[in-house]
């Protein structure tokens, strides 16, 4: 579990710095001339976190774990399949309940491709198939490049809740998220090394930009009375909302990973990638495909969704972890005690059919002595230098 | 001389097999073996297998890759028509192998030369190779310190120029402590990648047998030839894509010279620093698993009441371990596990690790101790520090020597992904580049096979 909250806490710091991004934009929205700079920015932002997506993106990572279809299937069907059915459903079941445009916001991170990073990591913790989430967070990410602005483009013009879009946003799309992401990609061989050694560098900027796009999107909906249409009640209204999805999908990927009989560690990877949605994609997709205006209330169920999934994939990760120990273990036995004692050394050895010279016994005492500390350092309890 | 060189030589017809191994011979009679290194010399064997050499090149045949290339054994590979003894007086009369271990096969297979076994703590147990039998081996860069161990004989006959590589085995560090307190590469491979079949097992969680080299270009050919024809190996991203070096952080920073401080800082200086999780922990499981496995390896010697002809220093180590409860051994490989699922995530963003071989030069034998966390420990238990926690996740691991000529050895490994070998070789390409690393011979080495 401390590796698994290092992690949360490592991200939600910037977490931390989206609010306060947010809050600058509501304090201090980029007014008169100075918007079309700002958008002009985020413009570029949003093709240069693109363009980096495009780089890191590793198909020997791909290659790597393909082989297992099946998994990789059942969790790009629950990125692609079940969450864009959940979030029509939720838009057809709350349609007159929730602010429409709220609504869309739902409706949009239910069709966004997984997280890469995080995924990777809480599987890690939690003891699943790493290789195999590797490829099926990357494989997510590539598709969701075209899968992604498609069914924004069919659904939400479909499900029409209350924002704009139109298919005129193909061009943007090709401009602003295709054409940057290939242009990275295909530029991989040359300077994925750059980029992969430089990541420390590299964070600020794609950190840096997404804030920027965060800056002009929530400036813009400020500007447009964001505050007066979105109160504390829809903000509680998106939390609950966002954990009824993220239950609903996680109960049916753990039922369906029983049903298909997948391996543990392979039901971790389905759970953690096919639950998870990318706010690093999200965000600066939406600068892309809506209307400055709109896309502050496009991402903010996604940032709240993205918040919740990130506590609560802590949690799992740090539950499997324990569990997979505790599994290893018979419990009854687990805290035998060592022997000590010439009594208690002569007991185990008679035990085991092993003789005990008398000229061993101190030195085998000495000995059990140190493999006792090494115990108790195991079980977390002694300090490492009381060796 | 390297291996490479010999073999060329040979293979070309301009020096026969027979005279390179009349040179070896020569020379480590004339060393009078001060150092300790050596256990048995092979002359016989040695002479025949040089003989056949010499006739297929006299067929027109090429023996192979490590033609006429002689070569010794750490003495717990079986070698046909001898006892395997791991170092150990209760062995001594063992009854003798009936086949060469597959290791040992696959070397003569390429025309290499077995002319020794040599020195070690005994069944593997210590990081200093004091053995009761064949004494202490001593580093030929000052023969008051310490060779390192277990695999110490190996380490010195190869550092001292008498033999141009060796075999030794690592189950915590048993090749990369020697090999750092005495200047050369040592090679622990992916847990499982060289065969194991003729070796006598210490804790079989961990053994791994690897060679020691003097150059880089041997330890490639070595790898190739002990591999045989195994498949298996991953190199995801292979040649020509820059390598993304990580430093690792904690008690490997912690416990370490201060040039190989300095030396990390230039080998990486922006490299990441990578925590290994709890490293104190898995020290402590690789601990009581070895022991563990190690007891029980020599159980039925203590059933048959043979326990006070093992050397004193070992025999209670391992006595202890046969009585270790068998729960706490699966939760030490529980937490294994745990530690090594934890670390598959480090692998997507890093190609190669860089830590210390050891946490300090060569100690002297007169005053056989580590300084571990400010804390003076003996040198037999915990000069294995670093390498411990890394043969606890199975990865391979190179170690390479610093280079600083006229002073004592001191070592890296840099660690690699599951089947990464070969991409730690290109990483210890890069540093003989820029002259961070390479071997410096000691004052006095036997200068070589005259070709």
């Amino acid at each position: 579990m401390g590796q698994a909250l290092k992690i949360l806490l490592s991200v939600d710091r910037f977490l931390l710095w989206l609010i306060a991004t947010v809050l600058l934009a509501s304090v201090l929205p980029a007014t008169g001339s100075a918007v079309g700079w700002i958008d002009l920015l985020a413009d570029l932002a949003i093709a240069l976190l693109f363009f980096l997506h495009g780089a890191k993106l590793s198909r020997a990572a791909i290659a790597q774990g393909v082989g297992n279809w099946r998994l990789h299937g059942l969790t790009l069907g629950s990125t692609y399949l079940l969450f864009p059915a959940l979030g029509l459903a939720l838009v057809w079941v709350l349609r007159g309940w929730v602010d429409p445009a709220l609504l869309s916001g739902l409706l949009y991170l239910s069709l966004l491709p997984s997280t890469v990073q995080s995924s990777i990591a809480f599987t890690a913790i939690a003891h699943g198939n790493v290789a195999a989430a590797v490829c099926s967070a990357s494989l997510s990410n590539l598709a969701g490049i075209v899968v992604t602005p498609v069914l924004v483009g069919l659904l939400m013009h479909r499900a029409g809740g209350g924002v704009a879009f139109s298919w005129h946003a193909v061009s943007t799309i090709a401009l602003q998220l295709l054409l940057p992401f290939l242009t990275g990609h295909l530029l991989r061989p040359w300077i994925g090394g750059l980029i992969d050694r430089n990541k420390a560098i590299l964070l600020p900027v794609d950190r840096g930009s997404i804030l920027l796009v965060v800056y002009a999107a929530f400036g813009a909906a400020v500007v447009g009375g964001l505050w007066t249409r979105v109160g504390p009640g829809d903000v509680l209204t998106l939390l609950a909302l966002s954990a009824v999805m993220l239950g609903a999908v996680m109960g049916v990927n753990v039922a369906v990973a029983r049903l298909a009989g997948l391996p543990r560690e392979d039901a971790i990877v389905l759970l953690f990638c096919g639950s998870k949605k990318s706010l690093v994609s999200g965000v600066p997709m939406a600068g892309a495909l809506f209307p400055s205006a709109q896309v502050g209330l496009i991402v903010l169920p996604l940032m709240i969704f993205h918040q919740l999934q990130l506590f609560l994939c802590a949690a799992l990760a740090g539950y499997f972890a324990r569990q997979a120990v505790r599994a290893a273990v018979p419990a009854g036995d687990a805290r035998d005690p060592l022997p000590r004692t010439a009594e208690e050394i002569a007991a185990v050895a008679h035990g085991r059919g092993l003789a005990v010279p008398e000229a061993c016994l101190p030195g085998i005492i000495a000995n059990l002595a140190v493999l006792d500390t090494h115990a108790a350092i195991l079980r977390d309890t002694a300090k490492a230098d009381n060796r | 001389m390297q291996a490479t060189a010999i073999a060329a030589a040979v293979r070309a017809g301009r020096v026969s097999a027979t005279e390179i191994v009349a040179q070896c011979l020569g020379a480590i009679a004339a060393s009078g073996d001060r150092l300790g290194a050596i256990t048995r010399v092979l002359a016989e064997r040695a002479h025949a297998e040089a003989r056949q050499v010499d006739a297929a090149i006299a067929a027109g045949h090429d023996p192979g890759p490590l033609a006429g290339v002689p070569y010794g054994v750490k003495d717990l590979f079986d070698v046909a028509g001898l006892p395997t003894t791991a170092g150990s007086a209760l062995y001594a009369d063992a009854a003798p192998a009936s086949a060469d271990a597959v290791a040992i096969r696959r070397l003569r297979d390429a025309g290499a030369v077995l002319v020794a076994t040599l020195n070690m703590d005994e069944f593997a147990y210590g990081f200093a190779t004091v053995n009761a039998t064949h004494g202490t081996t001593r580093n030929p860069h000052d023969e008051r310190r310490l060779a390192g161990g277990s695999s110490g004989g190996s380490a010195a006959a190869v550092a001292a120029g008498l033999l141009p590589f060796a075999l030794g085995s690592d189950t915590n560090g048993s090749i990369r402590v020697p090999a750092s307190l005495t200047g050369l590469y040592g090679l622990k491979p992916t847990h499982g990648a060289l065969p194991m079949a003729g070796v006598f097992p210490f804790a079989e969680s961990f053994d791994d047998i690897g060679p020691f080299a003097g150059s880089l270009a041997d330890l490639a050919v070595l790898w190739d030839v002990l591999r045989g024809d195994a498949d298996g190996e991953t190199e995801a991203d292979g040649d020509g894509r820059s390598l993304r070096i990580a430093r690792l952080g904690g008690r490997f920073q912690d416990n370490a010279d201060p040039d190989q401080h300095a030396a990390i800082a230039a080998i990486a200086p922006d490299a990441p620093v990578v925590e290994l999780g709890d490293v104190a922990r898995a020290r402590s499981a690789a601990f009581l698993i070895t022991a563990f496995e190690g007891g029980a390896v020599h159980s039925a010697a203590f059933a048959r009441g043979d326990a006070l002809r093992f050397d004193p220093a070992t025999r209670d180590r391992l006595f202890a371990g046969a009585l270790l409860p068998p729960a706490l051994y699966r939760e030490a490989q529980a937490f294994r596990r745990h530690f090594v699922a934890g670390m598959a995530a480090i692998w997507a963003d890093h190609d190669v690790l860089v830590a210390p071989a050891t946490p300090c030069v060569a100690p002297p034998i007169a005053e056989p101790t580590v300084a571990i966390d400010g804390v003076t420990a003996p040198a037999r238990r915990d000069l294995g520090i670093h390498t411990q926690p890394i043969s606890f996740t199975g990865l391979p691991a190179l170690a390479v020597p610093l280079r600083r000529p006229a002073r004592l050895p001191l070592g890296l490994q840099l660690i690699g992904r599951p089947g990464g070998e070969r991409t730690l070789f290109r990483c210890a390409e890069m540093l003989e580049e820029r002259a961070l690393t390479g071997v410096s011979p000691p004052a006095g080495a036997y200068q070589g096979i005259g070709l």
